[in-house]
């Protein structure tokens, strides 16, 4: 049976991990590299890699940062966000050992390199980025870099039906980082159908992951800065949930050596 | 004893990088290339893949490597295809257009009927006694991926499901001396990492 996933996120910005609330106030954390170690030994589902300020900065990708978590060995799936904004950007991000990529700027700017993206790496590398609120007006997406808000785009909803790509990250930047205050009217009113949702922003307690998961549509529930607040949190965490149909905690790691 | 080499073949496609790392720390030598010579000195062939079907098949033609696995196989040497690399064992793969595949396992490439896409951890449902997948039955693993190998029943060798009673789908085929994982054993931490070690003797030991 298909499990659903919890998923550390690690959120870097000038190169360093930080917590961050609201994407307006960070603090740091350390060298994203251990903390993608400690994630990948305790033993998340998948982590994301999101680097907040590549885009913003013009720098693309961050393929030191890259490097240095590939040096780690993960041996879980690991999601880059940040900086993509051409097809060239997602492929070299893939092969310098990401599984899959977020894309967010891009679908602002030119949301047909999806399409390119999809035929190179297969729709299932690729996860929309959406920073989403539910304002007076109803659904907003945020293009982060100028603060404006509008509706989904008919391209990233055409991107989305005929699945280009493959999931949405459901990100509440509003409450990202405040404990618990995840919006589900946002997976609520999220407009296409069938499209697997990733939530993010502001879920911190059991009860409320719980919740989120339980939702038909919700595949995974995605976690940063709480998961940096105790040792083994993921493994803790899904002792919270279960009865959730979540992959078992992973106890310990060990691997064979050949003989 | 001897250090096993495996050479992981280098055509352009994917994440080699993770490959070698989940190799390396479970203690195997590896050699990444696309030269027959430095391929040929190596005591199994493994054949990684990310994305899809059509680009990476002429990746492999691009490399000269199509008709070198075919010998290889023929000639009894162990290979094993993860994920887009088991596709490519196939027949054809109807990805995108039909393309012919390295045709080493009878079967065709099809998009995945129960769902768009199987993306996450999914539990393995071994079939018969395969004395190198046996020890993962049951084990999560995990998966991404949008089309599946539809191989005839005595080449398939272990199924998933999408839901607890659902319909069955092929995800690891074997032929003799050929084995192809649907799942990324080296992003499934302990579990597919027990899995790879085991395919990887077994298959050498055989």
């Amino acid at each position: 049976m298909l499990k659903k996933r919890l998923i550390g996120v690690v959120t870097v910005k000038d190169g360093w991990a930080v917590q961050s609330f609201g994407y307006r106030r960070y603090l740091p954390l350390g060298r994203p590299e251990v903390l993608i170690e400690n994630l990948d030994r305790w033993g998340a589902d998948e982590v994301v890699l999101q680097c907040i300020d590549r885009t913003r900065q013009g720098q693309g990708p961050d393929f030191a940062l890259l490097e240095r978590v590939a040096r780690k060995g993960l041996s879980t799936p690991l999601i880059y966000a940040g900086g993509i904004a051409s097809v060239d950007d997602g492929v070299a991000v893939i092969k310098a050992g990401a599984d899959r990529i977020c894309l967010d700027a891009l679908l602002h700017d030119t949301p047909a390199s999806a399409r390119l993206l999809a035929e190179r790496l297969g729709a299932q590398a690729l996860i929309a980025a959406l920073p989403l609120s539910v304002e007076a007006k109803g659904l907003r997406w945020l293009d982060y870099r100028n603060g404006q808000q509008q509706p989904l785009s008919d391209a990233v909803t055409a991107l989305l039906r005929e699945g280009v790509l493959s999931e949405a990250l459901v990100i509440d930047w509003r409450n990202e980082g405040t404990p618990g205050a995840f919006d589900a009217r946002l997976l609520d009113q999220f407009p296409v159908a069938d499209v697997p949702l990733l939530a993010f922003g502001g879920l911190s307690e059991p009860g409320q992951l719980r919740d989120t998961l339980q939702r038909e549509r919700v595949v995974a529930a995605a976690v940063g800065n709480f998961l940096s607040y105790r040792e083994h949190a993921v493994r803790l965490y899904k002792q919270e949930l279960g009865g959730l149909p979540l992959r078992a905690p992973a106890v310990e790691r060990t691997f064979p050596t050949p003989t | 004893m001897k250090r096993r080499t495996i050479g992981i073949v280098d055509y352009g496609v994917g994440n080699l990088a993770s490959v070698w790392r989940a190799l390396h720390n479970m203690g195997y030598r590896c050699r990444i290339s696309s030269e027959r010579d430095v391929l040929s000195e190596t005591d199994l062939l493994l054949l990684p893949g990310v994305g899809a079907f059509p680009a990476a098949m002429q990746a492999l033609h691009a490399c000269n490597l199509v008709t070198y696995l075919q010998e290889q196989a023929r000639s009894g040497r162990p290979i094993v295809g993860i994920c887009l690399g088991m596709q490519l064992l196939a027949d054809t793969s109807e990805e995108l257009q039909t393309t012919a595949g390295l045709g080493l396992i009878p079967g065709q490439v099809q998009a995945i009927r129960q769902a768009r896409w199987h993306i996450g951890w999914n539990s393995m449902e071994v079939l018969g006694d395969d004395d190198m997948l046996r020890p993962s039955d049951g084990q999560s693993l995990y998966f991404n991926h949008s089309y599946v190998f539809e191989a005839p029943e005595p080449y398939r060798a272990a199924v998933a499901r999408l839901d607890g009673q659902g319909e069955p789908f092929t995800i690891a085929v074997r032929r003799n001396n050929l084995v192809g994982l649907q799942f990324h054993p080296e992003k499934s931490q302990a579990a597919g990492r027990t899995l790879l070690g085991n395919v990887i003797e077994g298959l050498c030991r055989a």
